[in-house]
């Protein structure tokens, strides 16, 4: 690879660039790298920024031609666009890596006791650590799965947890769980192919952890379900279609675990147990990773308008002739406001302190916390408790006096729907910024993708970097102008 | 396999083929009409209309049938669910629901197809005439085929690509012949091929020119052409060779051996294959060419319309 000699002095793409008052992960002080980004830095640096121009649109054309998009709705079409990947890799030293991974086990197995507990004993509710009240005003608390006996107890068997590192502290904290029905991690496992074919010599100078062990770990979980045992098992992905955002990533990891992606149409449900439609007949079905929502599933169940889920798949699922990864009813444990018991999860059913931090959280549905989140509306942040994807939020400190108002009467006449939290300000990375040229800091989240097997969890090392690309931004969606990053976390000691 | 799968690599197949057909009418016959008089314009380009069968929504659009309006008609119009955009664009669109079972190669392949093939601007081409545009679509569909080929395991799912090749192909030759056949001999009779370019025209349409100088001696014979293309066991767009296609790809899903066959497609794959091979292109024409491709045209409809009952439909039950 010929890179073309600059001026040693110049810092290429990172000439003039600023840190702008943030915790910058890459940078302790303008100019002086922190030791995980040294060689990065080193690579980058020495680079005409024409020629990373040309590496940044070469990795455009790969997306593009692999198809790698995601789908927008807002102009009523569904169109596709290209998930924006930024080549500045994002880097975590080992020994941070290590603590985040203890504190996300640790919190993934308590979450997964919760569940097993709510749909079970329910002796937290006896024992009175969290108020009956709270949990079963959920929406996503599913009395239709009380009692039901899940394969080897497992409900969480993946979880994406959405980590931000604060601003003020440097340390990472835990800003939601998603225990539903994740996605991301498509991106992980791609953008990790296309920054070691863009920049080998920087990627292997730098020594990461690999990824792409990922798909083997989640079939094998999968396998471990089945209630026929795991010889022949049937395990099939469960799509609502290519008019899903995430569809490209449900046909990604049908392909990579080698099993059947299949939408409601195809699967079928007679005597108690679910079959697939072949050419060669009807043919049984033991494991369903579903990425179709609880009230989707199954409109003999839940909602009777669905087209996507099978009719009489609940039977099936409560009758044990069929496992569905995630397990229904997960919605009640990434409430917003359940949230802020989670330490008392990990302190209550594993009798540990937690490792990682929650962000300070105000219940709306109490009193106390509700008169608060009114009186301080302009420096909080108010989220809809069942809302995700960045929708349904009020970002105090940006809003207009009329937003702020119209949140409040929200808040009043529905509290327990709205928690409310301190803003935090999230850390910044630099990006590219192909509109300026030249690299900004813009705010990044860290979403780790965990497998629970019932036994161990397993987190492939680093995860979804998301980041706003546009300047000043804080929303890191896909569906609102974010970006991804891949994740490195470097083998060596720091 | 799901059913759903069978039917979409089936799809995928005949809108590639499809795509690729058209093309090629195009390309021949605008370049045939190179060294053709003003006066005949009209003459040449409406038979491509009626072979797509899209006669009515063309008249809806156009008052006049030249070369700009049946190449953006054929080639572009969003409107037309034939054009070639469209075409490429149901191809990928079948693609895409099945990414997880073709291989990565196949799918980047079709993808970069539709990509480019979106990516044209119409009005520039059609100031350029159609050979760029259908010489980048026949190659897309033929570098399509060979990665197909040399990626995908050639099982069941192979098998359903190869039947909807097979018999959008046949289904294309077949009125390919019918249409030119029409049109050339309400002018010219069968005796007076004069009109040799015409017949080199309908000959390179398919890429069978050369086969056929090494098949036939010279001059071109209108009804050497037709044996030529119907009747001939190895040129890869005969309409005999197809329905052999048709039906080893359906015996090898089925498992069915020699003489038997296990559903209606089968049989009537058969039967058609028993016809071209043993049928003479001079008693064909003694009942009428017209009737007899008809007849084809209908049973390939037959044919995808029994394979659909067979291997993709479920029937609701309650």
């Amino acid at each position: 690879m010929s890179v073309s000699p600059v001026n040693h002095l110049s810092q290429g793409i990172f000439e003039g660039y600023d840190t702008g008052g943030f915790y910058d992960e890459m940078f302790s002080s303008p100019g002086h790298p922190r030791p995980p980004y040294a060689k990065v830095f080193q690579k980058l640096a020495s680079m005409a920024p024409v020629h990373f121009e040309a590496r940044r649109r070469l990795a455009d054309i790969s997306f593009l031609i692999q198809g790698i998009t995601f789908t927008v709705y807002s102009d009523g079409r569904g169109t596709e666009r290209l998930f924006p990947f930024d080549l500045i890799p994002r880097i975590l030293a080992r020994s941070e890596w290590e603590r985040i991974n203890r504190g996300l086990s640790q919190r993934v197995v308590a979450l997964n006791h919760f569940l097993q507990d709510i749909y079970g004993e329910q002796s937290i509710l006896k024992d009175g650590r969290i108020p009956r009240s709270l949990v079963y005003s959920c929406p996503h608390f599913r009395r239709e799965v009380i009692g039901v006996n899940v394969p080897h107890g497992i409900h969480t068997h993946i979880c994406g947890i959405d980590l931000v590192r604060d601003s003020k502290t440097g340390e990472f904290c835990v800003l939601e769980d998603n225990v539903r029905t994740p996605s991301g991690v498509s991106y992980v496992l791609e953008n990790r192919l296309v920054m070691k074919r863009t920049f080998p010599d920087a990627f292997q100078a730098a020594e990461v952890l690999p990824v792409n062990h990922y798909p083997s770990e989640l079939s094998r979980i999968l396998r471990s379900l089945s209630p026929r045992g795991t010889d022949d098992a049937q395990i099939v992905l469960l799509t609502p279609g290519i008019y899903n955002s995430a569809y490209f990533e449900h046909s990604f990891l049908a392909q990579q675990m080698g099993i059947e992606l299949v939408e409601g149409r195809d699967l079928i449900v007679d005597g108690g147990t679910v079959y697939m439609k072949t050419i060669r007949g009807l043919k049984r079905v033991d494991v369903i990773y579903r990425r179709v929502d609880d009230e989707f599933l199954d409109p003999l169940a839940f909602r009777a308008d669905s087209i996507l889920g099978v009719p009489g798949l609940m039977g099936a699922y409560r009758a044990g002739n069929v496992a569905l990864a995630n397990a229904v009813g997960n919605g009640v444990a990434d409430d917003k406001a359940i949230y802020a018991y989670v330490p008392e999860f990990i302190r209550y059913y594993l009798g540990e302190e937690p490792v990682l931090r929650t962000v300070e959280t105000y219940i709306c549905a109490k009193r106390a916390d509700l008169s608060y989140t009114l009186e301080h509306l302009p420096e909080l942040v108010v989220k809809a408790v069942g809302e995700s994807g960045g929708y349904g939020m009020l970002i105090g400190p940006d809003a207009d006096s009329a937003t702020i108002e119209r949140f409040r009467e929200r808040i009043q006449a529905n509290p327990r729907n709205y928690i409310a939290q301190p803003v935090v300000a999230l850390s910044r990375v630099p990006s590219y910024d192909a509109n300026e040229g030249r690299v900004g800091g813009r705010h990044v989240d860290l979403r780790p993708y965990c497998l629970y097997d019932g036994k161990d969890v397993t987190i492939v090392p680093g995860g979804l970097t998301r980041v706003a690309l546009q300047r000043g931004s804080l929303v890191v969606n896909s569906s609102q102008g974010g970006g991804s990053k891949d994740t490195w976390v470097l083998r060596g000691e720091d | 396999m799901l059913s759903r799968i069978a039917e979409s690599l089936f799809w995928l197949a005949r809108y590639i083929e499809r795509a690729e057909g058209t093309a090629r009418i195009l390309d021949v016959n605008y370049h045939m009409l190179l060294e053709e008089s003003q006066a005949s314009y009209r003459l040449r380009w409406e038979p491509l209309i009626i072979m797509a069968g899209e006669e009515d929504r063309f008249r809806k659009r156009y008052s006049e049938v030249n070369a700009e309006n049946v190449f953006e008609f054929l080639a572009f119009r969003e409107d037309n669910p034939s054009s070639i955009v469209q075409c490429i664009s149901k191809a990928r669109e079948n693609a895409r629901t099945i990414r997880d079972r073709i291989s990565r190669e196949m799918w980047e392949d079709i993808n970069g197809f539709y990509h480019m093939a979106t990516g044209f601007d119409a009005r520039e081409e059609i100031a350029a005439g159609p050979h760029r545009f259908c010489d980048r679509t026949k190659f897309g569909s033929q570098r399509f085929h060979g990665v197909t080929d040399a990626t995908l395991p050639h099982d069941e799912g192979w098998q359903f690509l190869r039947v909807g090749w097979a018999l959008e192909r046949a289904e294309m030759t077949a009125r390919l012949v019918d249409v030119q056949y029409h049109n050339l001999l309400d002018e010219f009779g069968l005796a007076g091929a004069a009109d040799n370019h015409q017949w080199m025209a309908v000959l390179r349409s398919v890429g069978a020119y050369e086969a056929y100088h090494r098949t036939y001696h010279p001059p071109i014979e209108p009804e050497r052409v037709a044996e030529m293309l119907i009747l001939n066991p190895q040129h890869p767009h005969s309409i005999r060779f197809n329905a052999a296609e048709v039906q080893a790809g359906l015996r090898a899903v089925s498992g069915t051996g020699m003489g038997a066959y296990a559903n209606e497609a089968e049989r009537l794959a058969g039967k058609m294959v028993d016809r071209l091979s043993y049928d003479r292109i001079s008693e064909i024409f003694s009942q009428g060419l017209h009737g007899y491709l008809t007849d084809l045209v209908g049973m390939c409809g037959a044919i995808g319309d029994d394979i659909a009952r067979t291997y993709f439909y479920y029937a609701v039950v309650a």
